[in-house]
């Protein structure tokens, strides 16, 4: 079925367990529910723990006996329910409009959308947070509707504007920093999305969901003269 | 003892100068590169040499062209490349332990072997620590790369430290090997019988795409493994884009990655590959795990 990984050691230190599964809550589940039993298990011995969307990776502070790991992975109860993932849902306010984002107008026609559809399709939808990966803050969302995928650009842009929201193939996202970037940008968030003087940079956590709600350029300009944090429900 | 900060002062600076450490440990899980110097050895023997702690900030300095200023007296230690070095104007050996005075003005000029030099200070330039660390990066530090005019702290006692033990000889022989040791990366097996083979067998040769995020080589090896679902990758990640562009990520290199891991080289490779210039020719050399 899959549901158990296997196990790949990549160097002395490093491993990483796949699953062949497709990108779902499910196999987000295994992957959050196996991290935690790691972290239980191997206390003090782990560095750092990382998701992919079909991928954990596992760095150990010391060189560890890939027989052990084996062993205790074969031990796990593959019936044993995982973990319910948490019910938490950010509210990040997006003014979805050409000002803010460039490409929205190009996308809706070649879409055969009104840009208000655009709007709708992207902000109704409720997006998984799988991980954090590209820059510093960048979160990997699931859950974008299947008429909005779009390939990226062939020619990057060389600045993408920071708080900028953008859909990419299958996946939507926000630009924490300014930088270069390949996707397409229908809107941007006042908000702050990543502050590395916190002991927690960012706010949301793997697992948790977050969604778009849409509010005029006024409020937009208003928001990033007055910067608040980010609400959840 | 007396910690009064003194600073070095950038009067004149070509690109890729930074204050790098051991790099930061623990928060690749929000997004943040490890950062850190790209030959961890030469930074390490920099450190040691100074008897600072291991985990001390140094200069790292990967252009010729770089004149810095001294205002106050200290200890510091070059280790990495061997390059042209002037202290007040005077030619001076490029390694090892150097008194400091009040307004000591260095030079670094051509860059004879290697492609960075560490300049370790006694107990480590004190510029921001964010997150366990001092290294710099965009978007974490406020700096990313040193410009004329920057002031990077560090500790004076007020006079010059005096050092008595004998001149340590520092030979960079162990970077001028072509081999470069790796372990297949989790992708490796998707790869076809020639391509795998091809991996060892090939000399590559280093482009000038160079940075402190990745190394490309100039040649291509075919690739047939399809694109896959992002997943994590780490310093010494080889990529294979689907174009069959090699590319070996380096310290500043994003935590996520798209195009199939094909190698993953060890710790003293990648100190061996921040050493090596645009043609230097490599091989790879698979390593078992035991």
């Amino acid at each position: 079925m899959g549901l158990k990984p296997t196990l790949t050691q990549i160097s002395p230190l490093i491993y990483e367990f796949e699953w062949n599964l497709n990108i779902s809550d499910t196999l987000l589940q295994l992957q959050l529910s196996l991290k935690t039993k790691l972290l239980e298990n191997f206390p003090n011995k782990i560095l750092e723990l990382r998701i992919g969307f079909k991928t954990l990776a596992l760095v150990f502070t010391k060189p560890m006996e890939s027989a052990k790991l084996i062993d205790w992975l074969g031990s796990l109860n593959p019936e044993e329910a995982a973990e319910p993932l948490p019910n938490k849902i950010w509210q990040i306010p997006v003014c979805y409009a050409p000002e803010t984002g460039r490409d929205l107008k190009t996308l809706a026609s070649e879409k055969n959308l009104k840009q208000e559809e655009v709007i709708l399709l992207h902000s109704q939808e409720l997006y998984r947070l799988h991980f954090y990966g590209f820059l510093p803050g960048f979160m990997y969302l699931n859950g974008l509707h299947t008429s909005l995928h779009t390939p990226r650009k062939s020619v990057p842009d060389r600045s993408v504007p920071a708080g900028s929201i953008a859909i990419g193939a299958s996946q939507t996202g926000i630009y924490p920093s300014s930088s270069p970037g390949g996707w397409h940008l229908i809107g941007q968030t006042p908000l702050s999305l990543f502050d590395p003087r916190q002991a927690k940079p960012v706010f949301a956590s793997a697992g948790e969901q977050i969604e778009f709600v849409p509010i005029s350029l006024r409020e937009f300009e208003n928001a990033k003269r007055h910067p608040s944090q980010p609400q959840f429900k | 003892m007396i910690r009064d900060i003194g600073y070095l002062k950038i009067m004149k600076t070509g690109p890729g100068t930074s204050v790098q450490d051991q790099g930061r440990v623990g928060f690749t899980n929000f997004g943040v590169p490890v950062s850190g110097g790209l030959d961890t050895r030469s930074l390490t023997w920099a450190n040691h040499l100074l008897k600072n702690e291991v985990t001390d900030a140094v200069l790292e300095i990967c252009q010729p062209g770089l004149t810095i200023q001294f205002d106050s007296p200290t200890l510091i230690c070059l280790a990495g490349a061997r390059t042209a070095i002037k202290l007040n104007g005077k030619l001076i050996s490029s390694f090892g332990l150097l008194e400091i005075n009040s307004n000591d003005e260095l030079k670094i000029g051509l860059f004879y072997e290697g492609s960075v030099l560490y300049l370790g200070i006694k107990n480590g330039f004190q510029s921001e620590m964010i997150m366990n660390s001092r290294s710099w990066y965009a978007g974490i530090t406020a700096t990313d790369f040193a410009k004329k005019r920057d002031l990077i702290p560090y500790f004076t006692n007020q006079e010059i430290p005096t050092f008595t033990s004998s001149k340590v000889k520092w030979k960079l022989d162990w970077s001028s090997i072509q081999i470069i040791d790796a372990y297949a990366g989790p992708e490796f097996k998707l790869l076809d019988k020639k391509s795998q083979e091809e991996i060892e067998s090939m000399q590559f040769t280093i482009s000038d795409l160079k940075n402190r995020m990745a190394i490309q080589v100039v040649e291509l090896l075919q690739n047939g493994i399809p694109e896959m679902a992002t997943a994590p990758v780490f310093p010494g990640t080889v990529q294979l884009t689907s174009g069959g562009k090699l590319i070996m990520l380096t310290k500043d290199c994003q935590v996520t990655g798209g195009y199939p891991r094909i190698l993953q080289l060890t710790d003293q490779a990648l100190s061996v590959l921040a050493q090596k210039n645009a043609k230097d020719k490599i091989r790879f050399h698979l390593k078992e795990l035991t």
